[in-house]
């Protein structure tokens, strides 16, 4: 079988034809790794993120949405940093995908960051059914693009509890040497995320009000010093559930835990004791620099609002 | 709001008067790209666009897209064209303003807000009140609409465990006055307007952050006990070193400004006494029936009134610095406090 598409989509050929692969010479490889238990895939929230945003504005009457991953192949890690959409059809066994599209976006995200190439692409489910026959038409498009594509299902259905991320190798499946249809192996997914990320989302999770998630819940920026509460109220609250845990101990409530008592001790012993005198000179020190920081900081500050005030 | 506006200058009467947002609502997903771009652009400042949408009081931004830096064959580092080579490609050309043309439309047809309502520049340590910020952010207001921001995102203290993210707006003072080119005094703390930011996501997106929170427990432990870091030494001087070269700047603006001022009291002086001859000469003129002199010939040589602007900014900036150390400084005092404590108690 073969679709034909409008101008610019790719005609995709039934698998059993399609032998031959255009490889990618300098782009690492995955298909080196026999077991795909070896490969790990990371994805960054950003692109969990895209998904979804895509998925929410996708048009009419489609039931999922594709896209292209970005990012690098280190070994047998697979890190996909970004991602964009890319737009699609599909009709019952025909699909239609927007390659000079994609091969747009390609180069201008390339003007940007030189160092992404492409990975793999993305789904969201069709119908609940993780991957579907047209899914492999669609991987096989993108093996010409890159070696050993990985392909990324989010699950959008809300059938499950959470919005699971799942990631899936393709190999060929021979019988007698000749490729019947493609096999997709499930990889393993792991979150990985900059601090910075990581830092924002906390702030997402956090500022809304009362810290707990709501639909419409919109988060705030919040100054240093909110945040910096926070914080100590977090430290206070772990200090005193580890004291609590230790006075039940002691008396005799709760059995005690020696990897836990070791692990106590341990965090106590971390806390550098010195002489007072010592300390003190330390203290007195830091805060001598901070008051006159902020001494010298509060006097420019003057000086600069009676310059506003003699107009000059 | 709309109602303290007066009546517009001529050449914007055909542009609606639009009512100023108060607030900035920004979707996760353009805060999280405006951060990994800024974080692997670093060392170096970058800026990018943001599309959205502006609606009564708030200006929603859902979406963000990085703009290639102007010179990409000096870099070496994460921008430079190393992983995908497309050299021939007639987009490696392309000016900014292209650019974004282009990734607008590529946007459009996965039905992106195809609407840009800002932009948004990468910072080092709050130092963000340049000229070149203030001619962007001007033409942006002037062409766009008057609630066009610029979204300033700082990678390096939000290294610190605080999100550093500000919104900020030319306010129409500063506006009419630039426009007109007039040098009305305006105080530098005028010149900016700063607007509060909220992230939001829709109801599928937080459920995915619900998920992440859930997953990734510790991840948010350690943004909360790197806050409580102690060291201040490295901050506070970069801090203070970055003052000291800006108040050199100000010194220096103040003592051409009483350079012009010298030159102007000595202009006014020689224009007095020509006005003075002028005014003889027309009174023997009128005397004898002649026809009097204008008397008030505007002299041609004026000197340049050295530009306003440079002083604002600097003030703007040292201002904007000085918050920033009395901030630090005060965390630092509760973190001091907080290390003390627990070395009494342990003693």
């Amino acid at each position: 079988m073969s679709f034909s598409g409008a101008d610019g989509a790719l005609i995709l050929n039934d698998p059993a034809t399609q032998l031959s692969r255009t490889g990618d010479a300098p782009a690492p490889t995955l298909t080196g790794y026999a077991s795909t238990n070896d490969i790990v895939v990371k994805v960054h929230p950003v692109v969990l993120f895209s998904v979804l945003d895509h998925y929410l504005r996708r048009p009419e009457g489609q039931v999922r949405v594709i896209g292209t991953l970005l990012g690098k192949v280190n070994a047998n890690v697979v890190e996909v940093t970004n991602s964009f959409a890319v737009p699609h059809q599909e009709k019952n066994d025909e699909v239609a995908v927007g390659k000079d599209f994609n091969k747009q976006m390609l180069a201008l995200s390339g003007l940007v960051n030189g160092q992404e190439r492409i990975v793999g692409w993305y789904a969201t489910t069709f119908d609940g059914a993780q991957v579907v026959d047209n899914s492999s038409l669609i991987h096989e498009f993108f093996t010409t693009e890159c070696e050993s594509p990985v392909h990324i299902v989010v699950d959008t259905s809300l059938a499950s509890d959470t919005i699971g991320c799942r990631a899936y190798i393709s190999s060929p499946l021979e019988i007698a040497g000749e490729a019947l249809a493609n096999v997709f192996h499930q990889v393993q997914v792991q979150l990985e995320s900059s601090e910075a990320e990581r830092i924002c989302i906390d702030r997402m999770v956090k500022g809304q009000a009362g810290g707990v998630l709501t639909p419409d819940g919109i988060a705030s920026v919040d100054s240093e010093a909110v945040s910096l509460e926070s914080s100590m109220t977090r430290l206070l609250a772990m200090l005193e559930a580890a004291s609590a845990f230790v006075d039940k101990v002691v008396a005799g409530e709760v059995p005690g835990d020696a990897q836990v008592g070791r692990k106590i001790a341990d965090t106590l012993a971390v806390v550098p004791r010195m002489r007072p005198e010592a300390f003190a000179k330390m203290f007195d020190g830091n805060l001598q620099d901070l008051l006159m920081v902020s001494y010298l900081s509060s006097l420019t500050r003057t000086q600069l609002a009676i310059a506003e005030k003699l107009a000059i | 709001m709309s109602g303290a506006w007066g009546a517009p200058a001529p050449e914007r009467a055909a542009m609606k008067e639009l009512p100023l947002i108060k607030e900035v609502h920004m979707d996760g997903l353009a805060v999280l790209k405006i951060i990994k771009h800024c974080t692997e652009a670093l060392p170096g400042m970058v800026a990018g666009s943001l599309l959205g949408l502006d609606q009564s009081a708030t200006l929603e931004v859902t979406h963000s897209f990085p703009l290639p830096s102007a010179k990409k064959e000096a870099d070496t580092g994460g921008e430079g064209g190393v992983g995908l080579a497309r050299p021939a490609d007639e987009l490696s050309n392309l000016s900014g303003q292209d650019y974004q043309m282009e990734m607008m439309k590529m946007l459009r047809e996965v039905n992106v807000d195809n609407n840009c309502v800002g932009w948004y520049q990468s910072m080092y340590l709050g130092s963000f009140c340049t000229q070149t910020l203030v001619d962007n952010q001007y033409t942006y207001q002037e062409n766009l609409s008057d609630n066009a921001v610029v979204v300033l995102y700082d990678p390096v203290q939000t290294a610190r465990g605080q999100l550093t993210l500000k919104a900020y707006r030319l306010s129409k003072e500063f506006m009419r006055a630039y426009r007109e080119r007039k040098s009305d005094h305006i105080k530098p703390s005028e010149i900016l307007d700063e607007l509060p930011i909220r992230i939001r996501n829709p109801g599928l997106v937080n459920a995915l952050v619900y998920d992440l929170q859930g997953r990734g427990g510790a991840g948010s432990a350690e943004c909360d006990f790197e806050r409580l870091d102690l060291s201040t030494n490295p901050y506070l001087e970069k801090n203070l070193e970055f003052l000291c070269g800006w108040v050199d700047d100000l010194a220096n603006e103040q003592w051409k400004f009483q350079a012009y001022t010298r030159t102007l009291l000595k202009q006014r002086h020689d224009a007095a006494r020509w006005a003075d001859r002028r005014k003889k000469a027309n009174d023997e003129r009128r005397a004898a029936g002649d026809e009097p002199l204008p008397d008030d010939e505007a002299h041609d040589r004026r000197p340049d009134a050295p530009n306003r602007m440079e002083s604002l900014l600097i003030s703007t900036q040292i201002s904007a610095y000085c918050s920033q150390i009395n901030r630090f400084t005060g965390s630092s005092f509760e973190k001091l406090f907080l290390a003390g404590s627990l070395q009494r108690e342990a003693t």
